[in-house]
């Protein structure tokens, strides 16, 4: 992800409060979720001041508190924690976004997609701001429509939920403990998980550093988009191929697998068709066993999270286009452009999934989405 | 009765500079509407400026901001366009066709727009009729503002206006369009035109209920305030004389035919919405009112205008100056006999026939006693459909006279001789 010299001063001092943290931190942001899953707000809250109140500056826990004071109903309190984060830390697109979701709550959408485009101002790959921003376009454009026909289709459909996030994913994951980020509560992140997240997990899987590779070799296939795309979401590009561009980098032109890329290309084919029929069943056993959603999400919340966000729609259609798929043995990587299209809203974007052969299957271990 | 003494004197009918705002065709959108741009101010705001100083009109003001948006949507500006129209839907939250494309552009932040009205299938077909009288008003707005008249052309009625009277109006049913015009020293100009709404059956009144617009040569005959009317005329109304009298020879029926405006919940209406009157946004129909006359501001009615130049229009003018100066002399001349060869068989004047007319002929003859008989202020306009008519006003005066009648004549043409078929003092 391409970031400003400025985005990245702040990130710094972010992560040197957060590095420097240490355990007793987790435990300070596990305490103050855990009283708000119990419905303790006020305790929450005096827990959340107090650990504020010698690290004002802290992100994270800036925006722990501004999500319990919006489950505890106090939207206006959790309106003002938001907007006073947006002074602080201007760069940061999650206080927007939630922003966002408790406007549109409030059914307050102008106000809500200002803060959805501020969010996307801040990181234009931000796809849980581009999701939550083409619903509130979504609803608003449904009200003028109704404006326009004079007829009231409030309730023939239904208002899609927006997604909150709980965590500060565009701080440097890496830096986040394990601890800290095991703490956080149910975190949501956009069923289309952000990019950033992708690069958490991919992270995590390859212990050796991103390198900045080109993430196909060119011989395996011959991208027509690769070029102008790379430039503006080089996210798509580089987190979930990590572990082979490393090691594909010096080795000769693989040859084409035609058959297994066939099988690779009918999996996803049959994964595209599972969540346009809302066959939950069949899209869920698309992902493999090992699975690792984004953002440290647990499986069981990410299909919960999943389950949600298909079943609250009235329609989906997803079509694939400009299919690319690279198989190596016992995996693949394809890269396609998803045209998503949900109700009244549409989204194209670039997907990779990652997989591997599982008996006679291929199944999805990894999902990445670039905004 | 009233006073016809005046000082100024005939003028040519056509000013050939008379048209004023310029626009051109643009790209099309892939909406299946051919967009415009804008090179002047609106014609309805060019000329507030010109004539009613310190008085800013909205008149068209509306029409001319949607047209911009659709001009931004065409060169592929559409945050621009979404911005505009965000605040056009803000200024006027009941313009439902603004509505509509306000809707599309939010939509456009997020999928490509197929047609204006790009909504989801169970929208449409909730709203479908609305939604095809909005796409309809849209492609009429589009049209008129895309095609304008040629300029210094004129619609093919006005033959001649009375330099006293003021404005005049011509609606195009075909593009849903009225156009207003003022008369001026040197000719009619093209003062602003309007968007207008017309008869749910379309156009060619002839009965009671029909829900039609006549089509014809019109007088406003009375303006009707707001305190006298219900909302739903909106700010005002002016009425018109139909049936006149080529409707009443035509047997046609029906009553309180109007131009009015919109109640407050509505800015305008479908292009075809109404039981036979003329509906403007309020706006336009408050411009209508300021600039009008009753009894003298003729309103044409035609299922499309035909535009003539003042060139073109110069002989049938002449022609018809010739056959009007020849009843004139006729009158003048006390000869009743080639007098009475002026009217049809059938003419009828307020239930009269002719030979219940002729004494009055007779008596109106006997009273000028042998002096010229003055035409002033003689306006003609020429009504052509299945028969040639011509709708005739002047003041008639015995020379020497300072007062006389308003009259009215109707005259129709066959076999190439022009005979009066109604006269009356209006």
């Amino acid at each position: 992800m391409q970031k400003s010299p400025r985005f990245a001063v702040c990130l710094l001092s972010l992560l040197l409060t957060s590095a420097l943290a240490g355990k007793a931190w987790a435990d300070d942001f596990s305490e103050v979720a855990q009283l708000s899953r119990e419905g303790k707000f006020v305790e929450a809250l005096a827990k959340a001041e107090v650990y504020l109140s010698s690290r004002p500056k802290d992100a994270q826990m800036r925006l722990l508190k501004g999500l319990v004071q919006r489950d505890a109903g106090k939207p206006a309190d959790a309106i003002s924690t938001f907007t006073r984060m947006n002074e602080d830390f201007p760069e940061l697109p999650e206080p927007y976004n939630n922003l966002g979701v408790i406007y549109a709550d409030q059914n307050q959408l102008d106000k809500a997609r200002t803060a959805f485009e501020m969010a996307l101002r801040t990181n234009p790959s931000y796809s849980t701001a581009h999701e939550n921003l083409a619903d509130v376009y979504g609803r608003l454009s449904s009200a003028a429509y109704n404006k326009a026909l004079q007829i009231d289709l409030s309730n023939a459909a239904v208002a899609p939920k927006l997604a909150l996030v709980r965590q500060i994913i565009t701080l440097n994951p890496t830096k986040l403990s394990a601890a800290q980020l095991a703490a956080l509560p149910k975190v949501q992140p956009a069923p289309a998980a952000p990019a950033t997240q992708v690069a958490i997990a991919a992270t995590k899987a390859s212990p050796e550093p991103a390198p900045k590779a080109a993430p196909l070799p060119e011989t395996a296939v011959k991208p027509t988009r690769e070029p102008a795309t790379a430039a503006r979401k080089p996210v798509d590009d580089t987190p979930p191929t990590t572990a082979k561009s490393a090691t594909t980098k010096a080795a000769p032109a693989p040859l084409v697998d035609t058959t297994a890329n066939r099988e690779v290309e009918q999996a996803v084919q049959r994964w595209a068709t599972a969540w346009s029929d809302k066959d939950l069943k069949a899209y869920f056993a698309a992902y493999g066993r090992d699975f690792d959603p984004a953002g440290k999400q647990s499986r069981n919340a990410w299909e919960e999270e999943r389950r949600a966000r298909i079943e609250g729609k009235a329609n989906i259609s997803i079509q694939i286009t400009d299919l690319q798929t690279l198989v190596r043995g016992n995996t693949a990587l394809v890269k396609f452009r998803q045209n998503y299209r949900a109700n009244s809203i549409a989204i194209s974007s670039r997907k990779t999934l990652e997989m591997v052969r599982q008996g006679d299957n291929w199944k999805i271990v990894r999902e990445a989405v670039g905004g | 009765m009233g006073d016809f003494s005046h000082s100024r004197a005939s003028q040519p009918l056509i000013n050939p500079n008379g048209w004023r705002s310029g626009t051109r065709a643009i790209a099309c959108l892939g909406l299946a509407l051919t967009l415009v741009t804008f090179t002047l101010a609106h014609p309805g705001t060019a000329r507030a400026a010109n004539t009613t100083p310190g008085l800013s009109r909205a008149d068209g003001y509306s029409e001319q901001r949607l047209l911009e948006v659709f001009a931004l949507m065409a060169r592929g500006q559409s945050r621009e366009a979404l911005a505009k129209a965000e605040k056009l839907v803000q200024d006027y939250p009941h313009f439902q066709l603004a509505q509509l494309v306000y809707g599309d552009l939010l939509a456009a932040r997020t999928r490509p727009l197929q047609t204006l009205g790009d909504m989801a299938p169970d929208a449409a077909r909730a709203g479908a009729a609305t939604l095809a009288d909005l796409r309809e008003e849209s492609k009429q707005r589009i049209g008129s503002v895309k095609e304008r008249p040629p300029e210094g052309f004129v619609p093919s009625q006005f033959l001649k206006m009375a330099p006293r009277t003021r404005s005049a109006i011509a609606i195009d049913a075909s593009r849903s369009r009225l156009y207003l015009f003022e008369n001026t020293p040197t000719g009619l100009q093209l003062q602003a035109d309007y968007y207008v709404s017309l008869g749910k059956a379309g156009v060619s009144k002839s009965q009671e209920g029909d829900q039609r617009t006549p089509l014809g040569v019109y007088f406003i005959s009375s303006r009707l305030d707001r305190k006298t009317l219900t909302d739903f005329y909106g700010i005002g109304a002016l009425t018109l004389n139909y049936p006149n009298m080529l409707d009443v020879r035509r047997g046609k029926s029906g009553s309180g035919i109007w131009l009015h405006g919109t109640p407050p919940d509505q800015f305008a209406r479908a292009p075809h919405a109404t039981d036979g009157c003329l509906v403007l946004s309020n706006p336009d129909i408050r411009t209508l009112m300021e600039t009008t006359t009753v009894r003298n501001t003729p309103v044409v009615v035609a299922s499309q205008l035909v535009w003539k130049s003042a060139k073109q229009l110069e002989d049938p003018a002449k022609s018809f100056a010739t056959t009007l100066e020849s009843w004139r002399t006729a009158k003048s001349s006390g000869d009743l006999k080639k007098t009475l060869a002026f009217y049809t068989p059938d003419f009828s004047s307020y239930g009269k026939s002719l030979d219940q007319f002729t004494p009055l002929l007779k008596a109106e003859m006997r009273a000028s006693k042998g002096r010229n008989v003055e035409l002033k202020d003689v306006s003609y306009f020429q009504w052509s459909d299945s028969a040639e008519t011509m709708v005739v006003s002047f003041g008639e005066v015995s020379a020497g006279k300072r007062t006389g009648m308003h009259k009215r004549q109707y005259w129709v043409r066959s076999s190439n001789e022009w005979k009066i078929f109604f006269e009356g003092v209006h």
